[in-house]
């Protein structure tokens, strides 16, 4: 029974992630996040990989993400929280309470693997009932570097930022370096596949094609594995949580800023009538 | 394991209890304070008072005695025990029934109203809505209906406020404010009882395992979920914190800041609320019950009750220092800010952060490291003490006491690898350049300048002079010795002369440029002295090694006295000429570069420098003339000096000058720019011309002696030039040619009708034709001009007696019939004089009264003829 514990949470691993709270600015360790974003996904299609490339800067083992784990990104003045669910059946009931109040939602299947884009509509896409009503989607697909040749170079957050981790010694990415093109594989689901699932997702979701984000600009072909799109994808995203950031802390002032209307306007009133 | 966070205590032993009687087992228990409750099965209540002792071995102990205990009556166990401290009254729950009963006699207490019967479970609110301190909220889960039933309890009475339907029967229950957190059969809920409003969480199959439902802080609940996890959940029904992975088996889960514990078959497991880790886990058999009494967390078998004691704080702390877990040791410490005082937490704060920094900096990870003293607040000199020999001697520093790490010094933490001591030091050298730019150093700026130095100096760092040439507050009689052992002999200088020690730094660089002492690190360090010196404000100093400088270079040396401002009198370290020049006369170079800068650079106005400047010019042309090696060319910039001098100034003794020339046939321009300085201008001219025979050096001649004079002074240079051409009583007669062409150019400056006067009647008249054109026209330009400007000024005038007439008003009338002011009687004549408002009066008249008046200021007004 204990291995099983250690296996999740050893002080070994939890030593090798050390450097999420050395790259974390010191004041994202107790703050209250801003906003919140979600990653949903089936099991295995890289949602851990995927923040932890965004994260971490690089691509190692993943173990099988128990429950939910959460980091915090701090984007200019904001805390956004990201959220990485576990794909498994078994935490499945988990996912309305994670994107409840969710700003962004981030639906990830695997490129490779054409029933994973069917389970984010069968199974994924009702979780999402509980995010916020501007919630925005995101279709990811990951993977892509056993697909598309051009995938394998990294463009993005790329183990290049290494260096960015100052002192920290970090170990020499295993399989940061591009493989010596890998025979690819056969990609299962299309980028087209993915921006009619994004249609489908606005439609359930009661949205407007015309006022919502468009399908271009939401749907991503990502790797884990090169970096390839992770940056683009999580910056995108922050840059367009920002209005919600925004409009819940103009929420949050409201309150007070109504009792000061309306006081000023009583005595502008009782002004009139003097 | 990683953290020791809670030791497991012994509370109540089985035989306290039940003895040896196997099939009684405990079913609940209750903590308050000192006092502990145990409910059994056989129906049973037993208390117990807890002492906390602390055993020989510095661990925690408790001694138990038991106060009392009491059958209720019912045969039934004992479900659930809650003390209500304030009111002393423990609510119990038995047979499906509440019971009220004392908290020290344990009797029953009658509570009124109808007894609360088919009770599936209750919980107290530890966050109460109603402001009364004497009075307890519970929620109570029926086990008939669909329903929950809000109560409060007082001292006498227990009185229904409030009953929620829910959508199923609940099986468990917690409380907070107005939430109620529910575990339903298949799912749990928040539901806020006083509005209604309900907020389903998640799944969970209550049958198929135990739920959890655990109020942790304000509004927050912790659920068991599936898989094993402890998840989190808000009123809102939001998770804020990422889930902790229990087993499958978890039983019960309980809180201790910043600590959640769980139990389940065989171990008491627990993780962090602050990263979720796991952090402890406890082998425990037959675990039952597992639950938290503010702060004390009882865990009990069915036999024996035990206390979770949690270790203080600080001790985890360093515990996880020690590990090197820096990281989990902040975020503890950070997390225990709101169970500490403010001033209490920062101090330890910044104690575990200068801690963190030395377990960092032990690792080489600098950058973290910085960051962490400078977070805590570091005193610098913690960091410079370990470098060995860094502070200064005399500094009063002494080690925190306990210690912020465990090493003895640099090459204790390095192991001898003189890698790693280098880079400690260029990180302390940066750390310690950034720590002077801010205030956190004024008390011990000694300190941090004297270590900078010395690594600077260790580690042959450009920075050195630097440090040393802007202001600091390094220890001259730490620092000398230190510089000298490696040899940075210049740098030393600099801080002797940092420290107003001029003649100590002088010494120690002419031993340099000397080659007594190596030092390369400037390489034109002769250069430096001679300019030290020449801004060095002591006249003794300067004196005592400008002969040592001028021996070695005079042309470099002369620039101590050439470099400095010039003054008569010798304050403020200014330096009197006439000493200078009189010291200067062994070292002749340097003399007449000191001369060459006092009379052309300073352009001093003495008559005894330009002389004496004009004599070494001269003795040197002199000399040179008189010495066969001499090249041309070196005669010539000779003679170049001394021509200019002799020209430019008006200061020099020229008869002086003129004695030591007269004599050369070589120096005749010389001679005629002396004679010019006597005004003998038909005598230069005449050396010129017929001497040196070159017109055009006598035609610049003219121009030159007239330069500053004017044009009939010009003009009579020029006929004497012309004169002395025309000259027939000299060797070769009259120069023709010199004389045509210096008419011819010089047109406008000769007067015509002398000059025609003066020339042969034989000289053709196309060849004076430019002369003759220029003069005329020159002639008719005067005239001309001079015609215009009489226009010009009779026009002034004009304008003036216009302006007169209209500012003195109208016409004055004079008749015959009318009569003077003064005298009374006509006027015979127009010539009369106004008095002041117009009056005329006659001329002699008003002469006549001014003559008479005592003051004769009128006498300007008085002018005004008609
Ligand atoms: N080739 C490739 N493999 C990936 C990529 N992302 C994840 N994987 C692999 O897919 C497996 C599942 O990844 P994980 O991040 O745990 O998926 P999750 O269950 O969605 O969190 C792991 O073996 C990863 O190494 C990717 O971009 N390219
Ligand atoms: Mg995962």
């Amino acid at each position: 029974m204990i291995i099983k514990y250690s296996v999740v949470v050893s002080p070994s691993l939890k030593a090798n992630q050390r450097q999420v709270t050395t790259t974390m600015p010191e004041s994202t360790k107790m703050k209250k996040p801003d906003v919140k974003i979600v990653i949903l996904g089936d099991m295995n299609v890289g949602k851990t990989s995927l923040l932890h490339r965004y994260t971490e800067r690089k691509f190692k083992d993943t173990i099988s993400t128990v429950g939910g784990a959460f980091f915090l990104k701090q984007w200019g003045p904001y805390n956004i929280s990201i959220w990485d669910t576990a794909g498994r059946e078994q935490f499945h009931g988990l996912g309305s309470m994670y994107c409840r109040g969710a700003a962004a939602v981030i639906l990830t299947y695997d490129v490779t693997n054409w029933q994973s884009l069917a389970e984010l509509e069968d199974r994924f896409l009702s979780l999402t009932d509980t995010a916020s009503t501007d919630c925005i989607f995101a279709i990811v697909g990951n993977k892509a570097d056993l697909t598309d040749p051009h995938a394998q170079a990294a463009t993005s957050g790329g183990g290049q930022a290494d260096a960015e981790l100052g002192g920290v010694q970090t170990q020499p990415l295993p399989a940061c370096p591009t493989p010596p093109a890998s025979p690819l594989l056969n990609k299962q689901v299309s980028k087209e596949d993915a921006m009619a699932l994004y249609g489908r997702v606005l439609r359930y979701k009661g949205l407007e094609e015309k006022t919502s984000p468009p399908a271009e600009k939401m749907c991503f072909e990502t790797s884990a594995k090169t970096g390839y799109n992770v940056d683009m994808l999580f910056e995108t995203l922050f840059d367009m949580v920002l209005p919600s950031i925004l409009k819940k802390r103009r929420e949050g002032e409201n309150s007070t800023v109504d009792l000061e209307e309306s006081r000023g306007s009583k005595r502008t009133k009782a002004g009139c009538c003097a | 394991m990683s953290v020791k966070a809670f030791e497991l205590v012994p509370a109540v032993e089985r035989d306290q209890l039940m003895g040896d009687k196997a099939r009684i087992n405990i079913e609940c228990v209750e903590c308050c304070g000192k006092h502990l409750y145990v409910g059994t099965n056989d129906c049973f209540i037993y208390h117990f008072l807890l002492e906390e002792q602390t055993s020989a071995k510095g661990r925690p102990a408790y001694v138990t005695q038991k106060l009392l205990h009491k059958y209720l009556g019912l045969k039934k166990p004992v479900v659930e025990l809650r003390a209500a401290s304030a009111l002393e009254r423990l609510i119990i729950l038995c047979d499906g029934t509440i019971t009220v009963v004392d908290m020290v006699t344990l009797e029953t207490v009658p509570v009124g109203g109808a007894k609360i019967k088919g009770v599936a479970a209750f919980c107290v609110n530890e966050n109460p809505v109603t402001g009364d301190p004497f009075c307890v909220e519970m929620a109570v889960v029926s086990s008939r209906r669909r329903a929950v039933q809000i109560f409060s309890v007082h001292e006498d009475r227990v009185q229904m406020l409030k009953e929620v339907a829910t959508p199923e029967q609940p099986v468990a229950v917690s409380l907070d404010g107005y939430f109620l957190c529910l575990a339903l059969p298949a799912q749990y809920m928040i539901l806020n009882y006083k509005t209604g409003a309900s907020q389903d969480l998640f799944p969970y199959d209550c049958e198929e395992r135990k739920p959890i439902v655990k109020r942790i802080g304000r509004e927050e609940f912790l659920l068991a979920a599936p898989g094993g996890l402890g998840m989190f959940a808000n009123a809102e029904g939001i998770s804020q914190r990422a889930p902790v992975k229990w087993s499958e088996s978890v039983i019960a889960a309980a809180v201790c800041y910043p600590y959640v514990v769980a139990l389940d078959e065989g171990f008491v497991t627990v993780h962090s609320m602050l990263d979720q880790q796991l952090k402890q886990t406890l082998a425990f058999r037959d675990g039952h019950l597992l639950q938290d009494f503010e702060g004390k967390v009882v865990l009990a078998s069915t036999k024996a009750v035990y206390v979770l004691v949690p270790m203080p704080l600080e001790r985890q702390i360093q515990d996880l220092l020690a590990g090197h877990r820096v990281e989990e040791a902040l975020i503890l410490t950070e997390g225990a800010q709101r169970n500490i005082p403010k001033d209490k937490f920062q101090i330890l704060h910044r104690r575990i952060l200068q801690q963190a920094g030395f377990v960092q900096f032990g690792q080489l990870q600098f950058l973290e490291a910085k960051e962490h003293f400078r977070k805590g607040q570091l005193d610098v000199r913690e960091l410079i003490s370990l470098y060995p020999l860094l502070l200064p001697a005399s500094s009063s520093f002494t080690r925190c006491h306990p210690p912020l790490h465990e090493f003895a010094d640099l090459n204790h933490l390095a192991q001898g690898d003189p890698e790693k001591v280098q880079r400690c030091k260029r990180f302390l050298i940066s750390y310690l350049r950034e720590e002077r730019t801010s205030d956190g150093v004024n008390g011990f700026r000694e300190d941090v300048d004297t270590a900078l130095l010395k690594l600077y100096a260790e580690l042959g760092h450009e920075s050195l002079l630097d440090l040393l040439a802007s202001e600091n507050a390094c220890l001259l009689s730490d620092c000398a010795p230190w510089l000298e052992k490696h040899q940075k002999y210049f740098a030393l200088g600099l801080l002797y002369h940092y420290n107003s020690q001029d003649a100590a730094a002088l010494q120690l660089w002419v031993r340099v440029v000397n080659g007594d002492l190596q030092d390369s690190t400037r390489s034109d360090l002769f250069e430096y002295v001679v300019d030290f010196l020449s801004f060095c404000p002591k006249p003794d100093l300067v004196w005592k090694y400008a002969d040592w400088a001028l021996q070695k270079d005079q042309k470099i040396g002369v620039q101590i006295f050439t470099k400095r401002p010039i003054s008569d009198d010798e304050t403020a370290g200014k330096l009197n000429p006439d000493d200078v020049i009189t010291y200067l006369q062994k070292h002749s170079q340097a003399l007449l570069l000191y001369l060459e800068h006092l009379v052309l650079d300073q352009r001093v106005q003495k008559e005894k420098f330009h002389t004496h400047l004009a004599v070494l010019y001269t003795d040197r042309v002199l000399s040179l003339i008189s010495r066969s090696t001499a090249t041309e060319e070196q005669l010539s910039s000779a003679r170049e000096k001394l021509q200019r001098l002799l020209r430019e100034s008006h200061l020099y003794r020229v008869q002086l000058i003129l004695g030591k020339i007269q004599d050369s046939d070589v120096l005749l321009l010389e001679r005629a720019t002396l004679h010019g300085k006597l005004e003998e201008h038909e005598t230069a001219l005449h050396i010129l011309v017929h001497q040196l025979k070159d017109s055009p050096a006598a035609e610049d001649y003219c121009s030159w002696a007239s330069a500053s004079h004017d044009h009939t002074y010009r003009q009579r240079l020029f006929h004497l030039l012309l004169g002395v051409y025309l000259d027939p009583d000299v060797p070769g007669g009259p120069q023709t040619v010199a004389a045509v062409d210096l008419l011819n150019r010089h047109a406008d400056t000769f007067d015509a009708v002398r000059v025609l006067e003066l020339l042969p009647d034989t000289w053709s008249l196309p060849l004076l034709r430019p002369f003759l054109c220029g003069a005329l026209r020159a002639s008719v330009h005067a005239s001309r001009t001079s015609q215009v400007a009489l226009g010009l000024a009779r026009a002034e005038n004009l304008q003036l007696q216009h302006d007169r007439l209209k500012y003195r008003g109208g016409p004055i009338f004079v008749s015959e019939k009318k009569g003077c002011r003064l005298c009374h009687s006509t006027f015979s004549d127009p010539d009369c004089v106004c008095l002041p408002g117009g009056t005329p009066v006659h001329t002699h008249c008003a002469t006549q009264r001014i003559r008479d008046s005592p003051t004769k200021r009128r006498l300007d007004h008085a002018s005004n003829h008609t």
